[in-house]
């Protein structure tokens, strides 16, 4: 399926609208350039699983976690993570942040994480794959 | 001046009390890529008026900026390896230069997070296995809040204090020591990841805030290359509120260079590099100036406090005394020296003081390093 976006207030609604469907244990994998629009995707779903908090880029960090407060929710936590300084499965160990593909009450998004795909099969954990390519400065197509 | 009521009443009858004229502090930071240790000596009489009498009695930093250089950013696991190589002889030499044994050692602080885990772990187990063994109180001290009092004067309140460096940019009302408020954050990316980016774009190189300063240099102020349009946004400038955004500045850069890269031929190309990386640096500035004179003003703070890597930046410097001076002629700006500006282990022993008045300790056993730990949310 294809999605045109062409601003980044639509990335994020499309984002949010993404970020509802989930239902927790989804581990996805975002693809694309620098400025692409992989942290802006990330910041909808956020929105759309109810976290008032700012999200912005784990680059630095590599891995930022957010708590999901309503009760109601299955989702415990949304996991973010980026890999884009060529980290390596071992590196995501170290952090902590595989743990968190395997339970049912997070969800975690991958950015650049094309890396993963490998690992992720050996160990058949289900992932999701989003390629998100830039069209223009504010156009994005985003294909999974 | 002497205000009892902001007096934390315990340090108060414990320093009155006690015998000793002097407490020393040693700090142990380890978030990221630079393993630092610092030994700091307050003297305890100084409690009705904290902030401009303890002497940094040396500051040692081990920096592995090189050695990450070859990947472009900090690599967890290497990292972690040469913080455990790295950590012992810092505390060694700390002690050493500040002519301290460590049975003289009165309290162990450490950077409890932000940071990466694996970083953090080693100088939080460090510094737990020292505080257990020499029965020594331990302070758990927020990166954020070492960067916000790597300053030597005295804060006057409130302040403003703009933390900027690889990780984080943030505007935070500081209403007395230890009382912070967050106003204003960078929605995407912190500052110094959009010069690393930037930097990646323009092939300058790692770390990205210094190889731009370096080229921005280079560029005159004013100077323009014929049909070459490098003008870049200032984002949320004109915007209400003080958050900030860097990311789609960065995706500028991007457009603008990829098509300059198509059809400039290599001698322009060089200078339109440089102007680029000038056009960046300032904009970055300017939005990060703006947004904080604008929190300065709107919280009527008698002092502005920069810190963080970014803070090093000369023209970010600059830019902030000459508008501070122009639009609020009365507020102080402070700013670390360009030595404490990057991560160290002083900071962190300025700031574990405060806390050692309010007698803020964290028990050796439970302390865990939080590497999202948010100083003020």
């Amino acid at each position: 399926m294809n999605v045109i976006t062409k601003s980044e207030q639509e990335t994020i609604k499309f984002g949010e609208k993404f970020g509802k469907t989930l239902k927790g244990g989804e581990v996805v994998l975002l693809i694309g350039d620098l400025g692409a629009g992989k942290t802006t995707f990330v910041k909808g779903v956020a929105k759309g699983l109810g976290i008032t908090r700012v999200v912005n880029s784990p680059t630095f960090v590599l891995m930022k976690i957010y708590e999901i407060r309503n009760k109601e929710y299955r989702i415990k936590k949304l996991v973010h993570i980026d890999t884009y300084r060529g980290l390596e499965i071992g590196d995501l160990e170290n952090i902590g942040a595989v743990e968190y593909f395997k339970r049912q009450d997070c969800v975690s998004f991958v950015e650049w994480g094309e890396s993963l795909e490998e690992y992720l099969k050996k160990e058949k954990i289900t992932f999701q794959k989003i390629v998100i390519r830039n069209i223009n400065e504010n156009e994005r197509e985003f294909s999974f | 001046m002497y205000e009892p009521v902001n007096l934390p009443y315990i340090s108060k009858i414990r320093y009155n009390q006690s015998m000793k004229k002097q407490m020393t502090i040693l700090a142990i930071e380890s978030s990221c890529d630079e393993t630092a240790a610092a030994v700091l000596v307050a003297p305890c009489s100084m409690i009705h008026d904290p902030g401009h009498s303890f002497s940094i009695l040396s500051n040692c930093v081990s920096s592995q900026v090189q050695i990450h250089a070859k990947y472009g950013g900090v690599i967890p696991e290497v990292a972690a390896r040469l913080h455990i190589e790295k950590i012992l002889p810092m505390i060694q030499l700390a002690l050493k230069q500040a002519k301290k044994k460590m049975s003289e050692i009165d309290y162990i602080a450490v950077t409890g997070g932000p940071g990466l885990m694996s970083s953090l772990m080693i100088g939080t187990e460090t510094a737990k296995t020292l505080a257990l063994v020499l029965n020594k109180p331990l302070i758990r001290i927020n990166h954020i809040e070492g960067h916000l009092l790597s300053i030597t004067e005295k804060l006057e309140f409130p302040a403003v204090g703009l933390v900027v460096s690889g990780g984080h940019t943030q505007i935070i009302l500081v209403k007395d020591y230890l009382k912070y408020k967050l106003i204003g954050e960078t929605r995407d990316d912190a500052a110094g990841e959009a010069f690393d980016k930037v930097a990646k774009i323009l092939g300058l190189g790692y770390p990205g805030g210094p190889a731009i300063a370096i080229a921005a240099e280079k560029a005159e102020s004013g100077q323009s290359l014929a049909g070459v349009d490098i003008k870049l946004p200032r984002p949320m400038l004109d915007k209400a509120g003080f958050e900030m955004s860097f990311s789609g500045l960065k995706t500028s850069v991007l457009y603008k260079w990829n098509e300059l890269v198509k059809r400039l031929a290599p001698k322009d190309l060089d200078k339109a590099k440089n102007l680029m990386a000038y056009e960046f640096q300032k904009a970055v500035v300017e939005v990060l100036v703006g947004k904080t004179v604008l929190a300065a003003s709107e919280f009527k703070a008698k002092t502005i406090v920069l810190g963080g890597g970014v803070s090093a930046n000369k023209f970010l410097r600059s830019e902030m005394l000459r508008v501070v001076a122009e639009r609020l002629p009365n507020v102080k700006v402070l700013m670390p020296e360009i030595k404490m500006a990057g991560d160290n282990a002083a900071m962190i022993a300025q700031a574990a003081y405060f806390h050692v008045l309010k007698k803020d300790f964290f028990s050796p056993v439970k302390l865990k390093p939080d590497p999202g730990w948010e100083l003020v949310h």
